[in-house]
């Protein structure tokens, strides 16, 4: 299929990326509009190339690597555009998108050919699993930019650690909606809710960390850059889990080739 | 280790009660994880799990686990195991001008030497059984059988596929030349010289590419006392439940397709397990958004 909406959506993505970054130096009021039309134009042309995607395969484009990485960056996009809306904090804008080109880019680098689903995949769960599971990743990743200059910046400042813990929360409800529909499809397809594998036992792992951030905020009283920590580990577990255990261990979720 | 984690939560929830209000949903997402914690305590000490390796026509009515052999109290009985495979986009035939020199078929070995040479007519994408046109040379052809791993009888001279392994992939096609004739021929795609001359025009290269796995299919009868009751398909993310047992498509061995892997379950935790989650889920949801909303108000 024509890669034109990519290549669209990839070029309003860094264009959105420049004026936020340029948002950063210059007082301008025209800078965050034509960032924010940018980043609304690449979600746009990236939900086009998704439905596209799938009408052409006759299935859901949530089946590997490139398509994937795809989907992540589009929800780091609605992500990107709801936290400008609503914090107006111009360094976590600038560094969402940035991490949002990244993954698009990488995405433009892999195979795009349109491979028939393997049987395993073949199942209405998929649509759910993998949504539910990148809508969590993207939410954390907002969440790493924010903790990530919480710990970079003197002193504290509420506002910032307040976002975090909200789209952490966010993020980790996601993230438990993702592992338990992977553990009821893995049940209706193999007879087995939990097995071990690399991924589940990674994304237990970053589960569990997220687990010890909300509860340390709660009954410590954690906030501000201990806070923070423990949110960087979490989004290092979280990157573990999608790309090291992809390329470093093999198991039931090896379909990134 | 999970016992003593699910002792301390025990008493942490305990700590806390009587409830109030807020933290209902904070009460429910840690008891959950209870929930689910001993749904799976009841699937390890009730719960059955055993691998079947059933050959085709065989009747299978109970199972080994934990070194004892259990009756199902039925029986169930494969009938045929089906495996399919999806022709990848970049195999096809290659059709170039049959060489007058028989020095030039040598050279052109791979597909991009054909393909650049001065003799390249067309390529022809492998759909079986429909009838193809070969570029405008006024010649057709059809892909009429495949087989992955090509064994003749050398007595009978029937073709069969020794395993589902592709060690010899053959492609049989029928040729129909402009004038209606019809002329079939293998073709190898190990051995690229080695097919029947089928045209004095042309010459046909079979470029193979990897399949994959369509499908993998257990044709099943359950049988009980004797009485055939259900006839089922069990494949990946369709289980076959029969008597409180699930039976799931697990393997196979594309060099022997006349056995499948079934994987026999009954686990009892289960509802507990899904009920864990379903409170898992509402709890978060109270936690995070029903309880602060509840505040502002």
């Amino acid at each position: 299929m024509s890669s034109t909406y990519l290549n669209l959506s990839f070029g309003a993505y860094f264009l959105a990326m420049v004026f936020y970054a340029g948002n950063l130096f210059f007082k301008n009021k025209i800078l965050p509009l034509a960032a924010r039309f940018f980043i609304a134009c690449s979600i746009f042309g990236l939900s086009i190339y998704v439905g596209l995607r799938w009408q052409i395969a006759l299935r859901p484009p949530l089946s590997n690597m490139f398509e994937s990485l795809v989907v992540f960056a589009w929800a780091i996009a609605i992500f990107l555009i709801f936290v400008d809306l609503k914090y107006k904090i111009k360094v976590i804008n600038a560094l969402t998108a940035l991490l949002g080109l990244l993954a698009l880019g990488y995405a433009s680098l892999l195979d795009k050919e349109i491979a028939p689903l393997m049987p395993a995949l073949r199942s209405n769960w998929l649509t759910l699993h993998v949504l539910t599971c990148f809508i969590g990743y993207a939410a954390l990743t907002v969440a790493f930019v924010s903790s990530l200059i919480t710990l970079f910046k003197k002193g504290q400042d509420h506002n910032l650690d307040e976002m975090s813990h909200k789209i952490i929360a966010f993020g980790f409800l996601f993230l438990t909606l993702g592992i338990i529909s992977g553990s009821v499809w893995a049940n209706s397809a193999w007879g087995s809710y939990w097995g071990w594998d690399p991924k589940e036992t990674w994304s237990l792992i970053t589960w569990v960390i997220y687990a010890i951030y909300l509860h340390a905020r709660l009954k410590r009283g954690w906030k501000g850059k201990k806070a923070a920590w423990l949110s960087v580990i979490g989004f290092m577990a979280m990157i573990f889990t999608y790309f090291g255990v992809s390329f470093l261990l093999s198991g039931l979720h090896s379909y990134t080739q | 280790m999970l016992v003593l984690f699910s002792l301390n939560l025990g008493v942490c929830i305990l700590n806390r009660l009587p409830l109030k209000n807020r933290s209902l949903g904070s009460f429910l997402a840690h008891i959950s994880v209870l929930i689910i914690l001993l749904g799976a305590l009841i699937g390890i000490i009730f719960g059955q799990k055993a691998f079947l390796k059933i050959s085709e026509t065989e009747e299978v009515n109970s199972f080994f686990f934990h070194g004892k052999n259990i009756p199902l109290g039925f029986s169930i009985r494969l009938n045929d195991f089906i495996y399919n495979e999806n022709i990848d986009a970049k195999e096809k035939l290659l059709v170039y001008q049959h060489a007058k020199l028989e020095k030039d078929v040598y050279d052109l070995g791979s597909e991009q030497a054909i393909m650049q040479s001065q003799g390249f007519l067309a390529q022809v994408p492998v759909h079986m059984g429909i009838e193809q046109a070969i570029g405008n040379t006024g010649y057709k052809i059809k892909a009429v059988r495949y087989v992955a791993d090509f064994v003749m009888d050398t007595s009978t001279k029937n073709v069969f596929s020794r395993s589902a392994e592709p060690n010899n992939p053959a492609l049989q096609v029928e040729l129909k030349d402009p004038k209606g004739k019809v002329k079939s021929a293998w073709l190898f795609a190990r051995f690229p010289d080695m097919h029947q001359e089928i045209s004095a025009d042309l010459q046909i290269k079979y470029n193979w590419a990897p399949r994959r796995p369509k499908d993998f299919i257990s044709k099943v009868t359950i049988l009980k006392d004797g009485k055939e009751i259900l006839s089922r398909d069990i494949q990946v993310n369709e289980p076959l439940n029969f008597a409180g047992y699930n039976f799931f498509q697990s393997s196979y061995d594309t060099q022997d397709l006349s056995w499948s892997g079934l994987q026999i379950v009954k686990d009892p935790g289960v509802p507990l397990i899904y009920a864990g989650f379903i409170l898992l889920i509402v709890g978060l949801v109270m936690i995070f958004y029903v309880g602060p909303l509840m505040e502002n108000k």
